[in-house]
């Protein structure tokens, strides 16, 4: 009746449904005293500044939908791996013809530079004036 | 257990070479980053040699294929030469579009992307399995989202392919269930399996027509027949003109291939010995297809009457364009396949020469508005000559191409008895005339009194031009090659 | 009512029920976390028909990286701070109409049709038997997704390029 995968997913059920239970437990034991305090945003016993809803940086998005395809194609390659060996030379060259493919994707973002990171422009402190600065302060 | 390769290589010759050149110029861009003219060569190189071997692959066609998902016939090859010459004009106009100029850097995805549509449908010119369709269908869908929002410098751009993304989005969405409902109904993908499950078994005949409809939802919106045409406008208003010109053709190509091929492989039962498709009566595709066919033409010619930008009002006719197609389709017969397929011939050549002469215009004055054309038949006498010639044309007038579309299209009518259909088509192209004849009025008669000034046009884009009015003209005048070519590429595999 | 039953019952309420509230959340977050749950309930009802793979694929791709690309989404919006969706409903007569009608037909038909039925056995796993299909008689549609993440890749590494270029 139920495969080997229901079996594993009647129990991630089982497991949702404990947490649910001991959570729905604990609201009817514990005492409900809420303050402030008690629903600010934790962090750390810091007092909270500014809002968590900062903007994001567009760089996040493009790293995320560069995971996805890659996934997607994992995904893909997760059934040819279990059977190239049936196929002798084709199957593996079937699956290196996608891989090269997907991987020239991957050259594409490289090169175009998808991939870096925008940095603010660092200005590295110039050393010789902070010695002449130094050397000025012991001579005083 | 190995598939026999060579079958396989024999029978997508032409995708293969696409897909060998999409990578070609992904790999071009990367080396030369800077510079954008190798790509471009790549690309048109690739689609010449696409051709070649379309051209080269024509004789020995006809193939039935055990159990491929793809086809190989004349009927494709056809219009998958349709589809690559399309491309090619669409380079050529590339290489003048000042929106795809602008945003320089990015121009080698643009080849790219083109591409991807060029593959899309290319399989789905010659695709016979549903899974294949679909995901073909994506990958032209895909392309041309991205491409219908590249141009970076308005947000009509953007509006254009968000709006493209939704409405694709959920036709799709419709047309992937309808292929599920047909999966579940016959237990097989492959289109002459479904076929033989229909003509030997008996289906439910209500669960199979609403699955139909939900892949003519999906098909609909690619051709943009109406009631799925609502994108239309805006998106072919937004998008770059090169994709608006290039969605108006060559999508519209790759649609009716599949719908062809859909309604011929699925649902036929034998062709008679006159060229008259007998369908096996599972689905009644003549009465559907000549509803829509009316509705599309009729709805398209009178939005197109109060258009004042030129790129909608083109959107209109090119639904309108659809709906006279449709009817070819409709006529399920040998002689309305070729109507239709002299038609898109016909239609590629007027519907993008029009979009040039937009985009010309646009690159000069920097909108598409209706006003921009006063008096430009005097300001560019050669684009508003050329634009006379295609407005014509795209109308059905002697002694331009488009007369010899409509002409075949109207005998493969009368030739069925449908003189009802026939009359309301001929009603349309009236109406069509009125709003063709509206663009040549502010050509010629608005702003007259002024001296006009030349507004000087490059030496290219006149030649380019050329290359559009020469055949609309010579195939107005002297019709029989184009004929006799598309009557050979009548030949589509049954089983 | 077995257990089978009774587990796809439970799929089945957890996927409507988000869905439900996926679509009416007027909050953009709770619409999100609730469609992790459909997705979840899909992928049971998956694993119910045998189809492992399949239900393993939904969990890897849609909960973990489409959802994910939604809330990132959400994030990257400029008025992060007013999370509500602001347009209303219009048409909501013809559109319940439609729906109606959509539905009827829809729930018409799924319960009057024979439906085609191979009878086999729920194989153990799928992933082997798909892996050997897609290098047969697929092997075009397998050639041909590479091509289409390519195109995919290309396509949103553009778009992204267009609205950094647009931003500075």
């Amino acid at each position: 009746m139920l495969t080997e995968f229901g079996k594993i997913f009647v129990f991630i059920l089982l497991a949702v449904f404990f947490v649910l239970i001991a959570f729905f437990l604990a609201k009817l034991i514990r005492p409900s005293r809420p303050t402030r305090e008690k629903l600010e945003t934790y962090e750390c016993g810091e007092n909270p500044e500014g809002s968590p809803w900062v903007r994001f940086n567009l760089r996040f998005y493009v790293v995320a939908l560069i995971f996805i395809i890659f996934d997607v194609e994992v995904v893909l390659l997760f059934p040819w791996a279990l059977s190239y060996q049936d196929y002798g030379i084709y199957g593996f060259l079937v699956g290196i013809i996608f891989l090269l493919v997907l991987g020239l994707g991957m050259a594409y973002e490289w090169r175009k530079g998808d991939l870096e990171w925008a940095r603010p422009k660092q200005i590295p402190p110039k050393l010789k004036k902070i010695k002449e600065e130094l050397t000025e302060a012991v001579m005083e | 257990m190995i598939p026999n390769l060579s079958e396989i290589f024999s029978l997508t010759a032409p995708e293969i070479v696409i897909a060998v050149t999409l990578i070609l110029v992904v790999l071009v861009d990367l080396i030369w980053d800077k510079n954008k003219v190798p790509a471009m060569f790549t690309a048109a190189l690739g689609l010449i040699v696409a051709g070649v071997v379309i051209l080269n692959g024509m004789p020995e066609t006809g193939m039935i294929p055990n159990n491929y998902m793809v086809v190989s016939d004349k009927l494709g090859l056809y219009f998958k030469f349709i589809i690559v010459l399309t491309t090619l004009f669409i380079l050529l106009f590339t290489y003048d579009s000042k929106e795809i100029i602008e945003s320089h850097l990015r121009q080698g995805e643009y080849y790219a992307l083109v591409y991807g549509m060029v593959l899309g449908m290319f399989f789905l010119t010659s695709a016979v399995d549903l899974i294949l369709i679909y995901i073909a269908l994506e990958l032209l869908s895909l392309s041309s989202y991205v491409l219908a929002g590249f141009s970076d410098k308005e947000t009509r751009n953007s509006e254009a392919a968000v709006k493209y993304l939704i409405y694709g989005a959920i036709s799709s969405a419709f047309m992937l269930f309808g292929i599920s409902l047909i999966y579940g109904l016959t237990g097989t993908t492959n289109l002459y399996g479904v076929n033989e499950v229909l003509s030997t078994t008996v289906v439910n005949i209500y669960t199979l027509g609403f699955a139909v409809i939900l892949i003519i939802a999906g098909i609909g919106y690619k051709i943009s027949a109406v009631p799925f045409h609502f994108w239309t406008p805006d998106v072919y208003e937004g998008s770059p003109i090169t994709i608006t010109a290039y969605l108006s053709v060559a999508s519209k190509a790759a649609g009716f291939a599949l719908l062809i091929r859909f309604v011929s492989i699925t649902f036929i039962d034998h062709v008679k010995a006159d060229g008259e498709w007998i369908l096996n009566g599972a689905f009644d595709w003549q009465t559907i297809l000549i509803v829509l066919a009316l509705l599309t033409m009729t709805v398209g010619n009178l939005s197109a009457l109060w258009q004042k930008n030129i790129k909608r009002l083109l959107a209109y006719s090119s639904v309108a364009h659809a709906g006279y197609i449709l009817l070819g389709v409709a006529v399920l017969t040998n002689l309305g396949l070729v109507s239709v397929m002299i038609y898109f011939a016909v239609y590629m050549m007027m519907n993008l020469g029009a979009f040039y002469v937009v985009m010309l215009v646009a690159n000069k004055t920097g909108s598409e508005h209706i006003s921009q054309f006063d008096g430009i038949g005097y300001t560019m006498p050669y684009a508003g000559v050329a634009l006379t010639i295609f407005l014509v044309s795209l109308t059905g007038l002697p002694p331009t191409a488009g007369f010899i579309g409509k002409l075949y299209l109207f005998l493969a009518l009368l030739d069925s008895n449908m003189l009802m259909v026939a009359f309301i088509a001929l009603l349309n192209t009236v109406i069509s005339l009125y709003y063709y004849v509206r663009i040549l009025k502010h050509m010629y008669l608005k702003n007259v009194a002024e001296m006009p000034e030349k507004i000087e046009t490059r030496g290219y884009s006149t030649v380019v031009l050329s290359l559009l009015v020469v055949p609309v003209l010579f195939f107005g005048i002297y019709w029989t090659p184009l004929i006799d070519f598309a009557k050979y590429c009548v030949e589509f595999v049954i089983k | 009512m077995n257990l089978y039953d009774i587990i796809f019952y439970i799929f089945a309420a957890i996927t409507v029920v988000s869905g439900v509230i996926t679509v009416t959340s007027k909050n953009i977050i709770y619409a999100a976390f609730s469609l992790l749950f459909t997705f979840f309930g899909v992928a049971g009802m998956y694993v119910l028909l045998g189809a492992d793979f399949i239900s393993i694929v939904q969990i890897i791709v849609y909960v973990g990286g489409i959802l994910i690309l939604l809330l990132f989404g959400v994030m990257l919006t400029n008025k992060v701070t007013s999370t509500d969706i602001k347009s209303g409903s219009v048409n909501v007569l013809p559109a319940v109409i439609g729906v109606a009608l959509f539905a009827g037909a829809l729930i018409s038909i799924i319960i009057r049709t024979k439906w085609t039925e191979t009878p086999g056995e729920i194989p153990l796993s799928t992933a082997g038997t798909l892996g050997s299909v897609l290098l047969n008689e697929y092997v075009i549609i397998f050639e041909l997704l590479a091509v289409l993440l390519l195109i995919a890749l290309i396509g949103a590494a553009s778009i992204a390029r267009r609205t950094k270029e647009e931003t500075n």
